[in-house]
């Protein structure tokens, strides 16, 4: 292998390996600790389920826009149905439910009536956030309605010897692997693939596109949901807006992921290496002091200088 | 030669490192967390508290989630790690309780800035609401001279406003000349001044007879708004009907300087609350315990006089 396409390759693996080395050396006691790296596994739960999901759709070359406000609206159901009294399995059900439909209707939008992913998934995205106000009244629904077991959940984990595997941290490796064997070990995920890389020919060689992408949407809408429910025990309350910071960096994720596969194809592992970026130089830029402002140019500008390493090796090498 | 350069360099860095890392070790390191920065009071509570901060020599690092409140747990779990000294947070408790929980198995003390009390917290530095609503309600027994009737504004959902209307009911009926005409709860969704203005009217239209009304208490500044808008409108204005607010947002603060039927409202002390939280931290950081779960930082009655202080 030349020099070049093993930067453009392992380009941003190799800034991962430099975030890390320059942390490990700024916060040598602190930062490679168990405790802290549970502590960001932890962090990262809510974004890694979205962004999992997102890589679904994204394999088709599509994407969904509306996932932050699926993230709340499935908060405010749980919370509402908790409010109401039901049990904690049925309103997390019902949740789950919400997220499944909502992302089969994005499947509708985009798969059988044929409105472009960003203008379907743009409308949808207000009508989740518009349903998770008027589900909500706009109030944030925390206190005694929710039930302490789902508070908990977020709080507790797995203890394997001297250290404890948090619940969320677990939730999001069992989305991942879920994820991965889709698109990796199945038919279902190949021909994501091949969607992903001609749909006419996809369409043409008999894989039924419209299908597919209904089931890809639901999927996407069901992690949505998902990591709203985690958001919400995390805090322990439900407000009609909290998911919303999910959507950009989810995308991000998968992009930062991007430059990392050999024909520029999302990858469910990739797309986590992209989420553990992120959110391992929150963690330690926050720990090392530096302004949460400063900290937000600085992530824009890796995702660019990953993304134009890339790019530009690929242009070099054709 | 170049060599030495480099040799040397690498030995001066090091040192200046360590210098940097010791001097940092002798100040406190507190971290002010919030997810709310970008709103005008907040901003006043961390200037005041870095304005302390800085008196003190604290090494203070000010987070903004940007309205995200799993992100506050986040970076109260890395400020954990850091093993700073203190953390103050300016967001619903009840909403960051893993993180507090967290903090407190560290042995780090958490104070509230008008966050809510939690018994996670050291303490939470805030306004009086009680004492907010004794302000306006005896202003309007005062102004009356104890009879009439009086319009009131409530909101029983939201328990911070909840308890202006308990102090406001118990004022007025220590007086036995003055009757609560009506107890308007508000619809909220459109800001609150919208529908106050017409309820006010339906009101007004109720009580036709000029004095019939002699006060309207708001346990907030829009309902006022509102019912000054409705009694402008209906050109009763010259009837002498007293109203108060609370909070004297800009916009009632411009009211109350006209000088017309918009008399008072209660002004929360921003400043007094960072730099009161900023001096409950020292007494700790000091090792002295704090009793109180909530610290009150005094509250000013605005009027005509201070209206555009």
């Amino acid at each position: 292998m030349r020099a070049l396409p093993i930067l453009r390759r392992f380009g941003t693996l190799i800034g991962f390996a430099l975030i890390v080395a320059f942390l490990w050396w700024r916060l040598p006691d602190t930062f490679m600790t168990a405790r802290n790296w549970l502590n960001i596994t932890q962090q990262l739960s809510m974004l890694t389920v979205v962004a999992a999901g997102m890589t679904v759709v994204m394999v088709m070359n599509d994407f969904d826009l509306s996932v932050g406000s699926m993230a709340s609206l499935a908060g405010i159901v749980a919370a509402m149905l908790f409010s109401l009294g039901y049990p904690i399995w049925a309103a997390v059900g019902v949740a789950l439910l919400a997220g499944l439909a909502g992302g089969l209707f994005n499947g509708v939008l985009v798969g059988v009536i044929g409105i472009l992913p960003f203008v379907a998934t743009l409308a949808t995205m207000t009508m989740f956030s518009g349903a998770a106000f008027i589900v909500s009244g706009g109030k944030t629904i925390s206190g005694r309605v929710i039930p302490e077991a789902f508070g908990n959940f977020a709080r507790q984990g797995l203890e394997i010897g001297p250290v404890t595997v948090p619940n969320l941290s677990m939730v999001a490796v069992a989305v991942v692997a879920l994820v991965w064997v889709l698109l990796e070990q199945t038919t279902f995920g190949r021909r994501l693939y091949a969607i992903g890389g001609n749909l006419e020919a996809a369409h043409l060689s008999g894989v039924p596109v419209r299908r597919f992408k209904l089931i890809a949407f639901s999927l996407t809408g069901l992690s949505a949901a998902l990591a709203g429910l985690l958001y919400a025990s995390r805090v322990a309350s439900a407000n009609p807006t909290q998911g919303s910071g999910l959507m950009l960096n989810a995308i991000a994720a998968v992009f930062l992921g991007m430059t990392m596969s050999e024909e520029g194809e999302p990858r469910v592992l990739a797309t986590v290496l992209g989420v553990l970026i992120l959110g391992v130089l929150d963690n330690g830029l926050t720990q090392m002091n530096v302004d949460s402002y400063v900290r937000q140019i600085l992530v824009g500008s890796i995702i660019l200088v990953a993304v134009s390493v890339s790019a530009l090796s690929r242009s070099r090498r054709s | 030669m170049l060599k030495r350069i480099l040799r040397t360099s690498a030995v001066v860095a090091v040192a200046a490192t360590a210098g940097l890392t010791a001097s940092a070790a002798l100040a406190a390191k507190v971290a002010v967390i919030t997810p709310y920065l970008a709103q005008p009071g907040t901003q006043f509570y961390v200037e005041a508290f870095q304005g302390v901060a800085a008196e003190k020599g604290w090494d203070v690092n000010v987070i903004d989630t940007q309205g995200d409140v799993a992100a506050v747990i986040s970076r109260i779990e890395d400020m954990v790690t850091q093993n700073v000294d203190a953390i103050v947070i300016n967001v619903d408790p009840a909403q960051v309780e893993a993180g507090l929980q967290v903090a407190a198995d560290a042995g780090i003390p958490v104070f509230g800035m008008d966050a809510g009390a939690n018994p996670l917290l050291v303490t939470n530095v805030t306004s009086n609401g009680y004492q907010m609503a004794a302000e306006t309600s005896s202003y309007v027994a005062d102004r009356i001279e104890g009879k009439g009737n009086v319009v009131m504004f409530i909101f029983d959902a939201f328990p911070p406003v909840q308890v202006r209307g308990v102090i406001a009911r118990a004022v007025f009926g220590n007086y036995p000349d003055i009757t609560i005409l009506d107890q308007v709860t508000p619809d909220v969704s459109d800001g609150g001044i919208a529908d106050s203005r017409a309820k006010m009217e339906a009101i007004l239209a109720a009580n036709p007879e000029p004095g019939s009304i002699a006060a309207v208490w708001a346990a907030w500044d829009q309902p006022a708004l509102g019912a000054l808008q409705a009694i402008e409108d209906a050109g009763r204005s010259d009837e002498g009907i007293v109203i108060t607010g609370i909070d004297a947002n800009p916009q009632a603060r411009d009211e109350i300087a006209k000088g017309g039927n918009f008399e008072a409202s209660v002004a929360q002390d921003f400043h007094g609350i960072g730099a009161a939280t900023a001096e409950a931290v020292a007494r700790v950081l000091g090792g002295d315990t704090i009793k109180q779960r909530v610290t009150y930082v005094p509250t000013k009655l605005i009027t005509v006089a201070n209206a555009t202080e």
